[in-house]
């Protein structure tokens, strides 16, 4: 299944995007690009996509379906075994140090130097990427403020905790006024506020033609922020398009998300009829089933049997989790 | 220059230096804890000239070596290595500061033998010079191990098979005075002229000139530099 691009009405930075089927070269263009792991196997294998300039490009997929890898290859850490990309027009495998110049990257698991204060370990990357020495210092005076780390900029990063870290790392991605952003699990470990605060910033950026690819797990992020998405499966793209494309593929299904007081053992609520799945996640259990008359009650009444004391109750419709679900038949995240 | 504000890797690793001071306390005080007491005691001029070298040898391998492999498992060299930083700098800027910062742990000590050994200020020039050699040498050495492990403990283990044979060459113990291939091979190791120049810091004659201290070492310095700045696409590329 490949559905087809286009432009979403109402988002942000939808002109821009609507820009792109105008004849403008993509930012991130990637052909058939093929990276396997021989110890593993896994990696991945002749993917192709293409970020135009302004355009948030989400790319979704469980543990090891090779999004990190991906975006080892077009970072220029990982050198294909097959295909091409070019990133702000240079070429990935012949002008490596163009291509790193036009990139802010985020790794997936960001690492400083320790001993260095965060203002010093931003400030070096900053300068690492040619800012000029006052610029440096505004800009990231700016961004450590945005981001709500100016009191913690003259401290240790070993002082820091994992949320901070991250943030850190995506003052270093920005700070040099990238045109293309490389994102991997950008918001994974970074409190409600700062996760606003960090897509209102990835907003903005679009919104002045920076091109963003996000890889991540977390549906609800790519649903909020993505003019379009990919699934990668295995190594391969299994699906493309915007989130209201992907999710309009999916017919017949609804989450019911039930919020209980304390756990309980959810085997026998997974067996009525027309439910699909359960997934835990934290406190609340989520049900991935067929739309029909009764199905909410079928399932209130085997989770109070069950011994469930609902607090809260949502039926919610389908999401990009259920559209990968249905694509693959496997879990988007990890089910308990 | 501003520590708390790092533009260059070599300002950095400068930075990391002096950002921890009880280390730093350490890191000066241990190379004058072990080489103050040789000099300063009765030992023959030989072994005392060699205990100093080995110390210059241990400082740089390790150093350099041990630092790179770290940086390498924690990510953070191959982050720096995907800014548009030529990877050849990086590894030169490395290589240097390793050195740099090995010579500025060992000065006072080398200071402290020459007051307690007065000797011509050419001999002084040669001896300094060549125990930075033997440092940048050294640090090659360690930085070309990290190519091959990112283990700290596995570049203890390579260095000491590397150094073994070096140091055999070199004649700090053994092979003091070579003949025919073992001369033409000790001529090519920059520990020689270390061992050669402090020889005549302790008071003995040596047949190797100042001015061969000076050219030599250099030159066999700059070529091991060259190559091992030319393994830096591999050194720091992301490993498995």
């Amino acid at each position: 299944m490949r559905l087809t691009t286009g432009s979403r009405g109402g988002r942000y930075n939808s002109r821009i995007v609507r820009s792109s089927t105008q004849n403008i070269p993509p930012a991130l263009e990637a052909k058939n690009v093929s990276r396997l792991y021989r110890t593993s196997g896994r990696g991945v294998s002749d993917v192709s996509i293409s970020v135009a300039p302004g355009e948030i490009f989400g790319l979704l997929g469980p543990n090891g379906s090779g999004k990190s890898t991906l975006l080892g290859v077009l970072s220029t850490a990982i050198a294909p075994d097959s295909g091409t990309f070019r990133i702000g027009g240079a070429d990935g495998l012949k002008e490596k140090r163009k291509v790193r110049a036009s990139m802010g990257l985020m790794v997936d698991r960001p690492t400083h130097y320790n001993d260095l204060t965060g203002r010093a370990n931003a400030y070096f990357f900053a300068r690492a990427y040619g800012v000029e020495e006052a610029k440096a210092e505004d800009v990231l005076a700016e961004l450590f403020d945005y981001f709500d780390l100016a009191e913690y900029a003259e401290d240790r990063v070993r002082t820091y905790s994992y949320g901070m870290g991250k943030k850190l790392a995506l003052i270093e991605a920005m700070a040099h006024g990238p045109d293309v952003l490389l994102l991997d699990e950008p918001s994974l470990g970074l409190d409600y506020t700062s996760q606003l605060a960090y897509q209102s910033r990835v907003r903005g950026l679009a919104g002045e033609g920076v091109a963003v690819l996000i890889a991540s797990n977390q549906v609800d992020e790519v649903e909020a922020l993505c003019d379009r998405a990919a699934f990668l499966h295995r190594g391969r793209v299994v699906a493309e398009g915007t989130p209201e494309e992907l999710i309009s593929s999916v017919q017949g299904v609804r989450r019911i998300v039930a919020t209980l007081r304390n756990p309980v053992e959810y085997g026998s609520v997974a067996r009525v009829g027309g439910v699909q799945r359960v997934v835990p996640e934290g406190r609340d259990l989520i049900f991935h089933c067929e739309e029909r008359p009764g199905m909410v009650a079928d399932v209130v009444a085997a989770l109070v049997r069950s011994g469930g004391d609902i607090v809260n109750l949502s039926v919610q419709r389908p999401n990009l989790e259920d559209v990968f679900v249905k694509l693959t038949g496997e879990a988007l995240r990890d089910e308990a | 220059m501003r520590l708390d504000r790092p533009d260059a890797y070599w300002k950095k690793d400068v930075a990391l230096f002096f950002s921890k001071r009880f280390a730093l306390l350490i890191k000066m005080l241990y190379p004058v804890a072990i080489i103050v007491p040789v000099a300063a005691s009765g030992m023959p001029a030989k072994y005392a000239a060699a205990v100093i070298g080995i110390v210059a040898i241990m400082a740089g391998t390790f150093g350099a070596g041990e630092s790179l492999t770290i940086d390498l498992n924690d990510g953070i060299l191959v982050r720096v290595a995907l800014t548009p930083l030529s990877p050849y700098r990086i590894v030169f800027e490395v290589l240097a500061v390793n050195a740099v910062l090995d010579m500025v742990q060992l000065l006072p000590a080398l200071l402290i033998v020459y007051l307690l050994h007065p000797v011509n200020m050419v001999w002084i020039l040669a001896a300094t010079l060549a125990v930075f050699a033997t440092l940048v040498t050294a640090n090659c050495i360690g930085i070309f191990i990290a190519n091959f492990t990112s283990s700290p403990a596995d570049v203890l283990l390579y260095a000491t098979a590397v150094l073994f044979p070096l140091i055999y060459l070199s004649g700090f113990f053994r092979n003091q005075h070579p003949t025919g291939i073992l001369q033409t091979l000790r001529g090519f190791v920059p520990f020689a002229y270390t061992d050669d120049a402090l020889k005549a810091v302790f008071g003995l004659t040596t047949t190797t000139t100042p001015l061969e201290i000076l050219i030599y070492p250099t030159i066999i310095c700059a070529v091991l530099a060259g190559a091992v700045c030319l393994t830096a696409p591999g050194l720091l590329a992301q490993r498995p």
